[in-house]
């Protein structure tokens, strides 16, 4: 065996150890914790009547805010129960993977909520993030297991045919529907996915041992 | 070129197959038969011929259970499979200093 062929094998192994390495921290509760976060801020939303764009941006902005540092909370905490750095290279994947994505949904609301003096823009907010966060799930995805990719898709496709059924129906969405389906896709579907892993994990690790 | 650190490396190791197995199982606790299969791109068969392989030398375990009543086959490295797969780097190493040295 010559020496570039043994660096060639190195390089192949380095790949693939980099490849397997996926993310497996902490998704359970991190995605429970969203999905109680969005139901509480969509009852607020809908108790409180947030129905200015600014008032809506605000509220739920806020609340990814508050997801987002749980979420590192949670990742952390767990990460020092297990004796294993934060930083791991599969976290950094992760969090180089979500990071434009979201940059750019946080962008597009604020953009957006700056421009609401202009028209009505709680539907385009919605489509936004429901956009953007598909895509932000679908490319961490790619460095996590258990069907994240498929949860990305689920709300792309959401977006997509509440864009498609409210341009077929032909009439405008209220800020009020605009806080239900907040609830719906960023509320009760993290708490199913959230609830999904829970018990499939739990119940893998019973039948393992 | 002293072809000693080449005489030593592992043959089971070795195999494109088995080396792509051993690598992926070495950066993670365990991996399913399908996260490899898809991942490495090889037929069921194949898989199965190569984790047989590795498993009666010792150097992966494989364990069966059941997820969502569907059957789970998942894959990991032992304390003599991560002991060979870094003997087998620390040669690979050698042979690339080896040759790298004036």
């Amino acid at each position: 065996m010559n020496s570039n062929l043994a660096e060639e094998h190195l390089q192949t192994i380095r790949l693939l150890m980099e490849r397997s390495a996926l993310y497996r921290r902490a998704l359970a509760p991190i995605m429970l914790v969203a999905g109680i976060l969005g139901v509480v801020a969509a009852a607020i939303g809908l108790r409180f009547h947030v129905e200015s764009a600014k008032a809506f941006a605000g509220l739920w902005m806020g609340t990814a805010c508050v997801a987002l540092t749980l979420a590192f909370v949670l990742a952390r905490r767990q990460a020092l129960k297990d004796h294993e750095p934060f930083w791991s290279p599969p976290t950094c994947r992760v969090a180089q993977a979500l990071f434009p994505p979201l940059l750019c949904g946080l962008f597009a609301g604020g953009l957006l909520a700056l421009m609401a003096d202009s028209w009505g823009v709680d539907f385009p907010m919605l489509l936004a993030w429901l956009l953007f966060y598909g895509c932000a799930l679908h490319a961490a995805g790619f460095f996590m297991a258990r069907g994240i990719k498929w949860f990305g898709w689920i709300f792309i496709a959401g977006a997509v045919l509440l864009m498609i059924s409210i341009h077929a129906a032909g009439y405008e969405i209220t800020p009020w529907a605009a806080n239900w389906l907040m609830g719906f896709f960023f509320g009760l579907l993290h708490l199913g996915y959230g609830g999904y892993l829970y018990f499939t994990e739990n119940s893998r690790n019973r039948s393992a041992a | 070129m002293n072809p000693e650190p080449f005489l030593h490396l592992d043959r089971l190791i070795h195999e494109k197959g088995r080396l792509a197995i051993m690598s992926m199982l070495a950066a993670t606790p365990e991996l399913s038969f399908t996260e490899l299969r898809d991942t490495l791109e090889m037929t069921d068969g194949n898989l199965t011929t190569h984790l047989r392989a590795l498993q009666q030398e010792g150097y992966i375990a494989v364990a069966k259970s059941y997820q969502n009543n569907r059957p789970l086959t998942t894959c990991s490295l032992t304390l003599a499979g991560r002991k060979a797969f870094a003997e087998y780097i620390n040669l690979l190493e050698q042979i690339v200093r080896q040759n790298k040295s004036p």
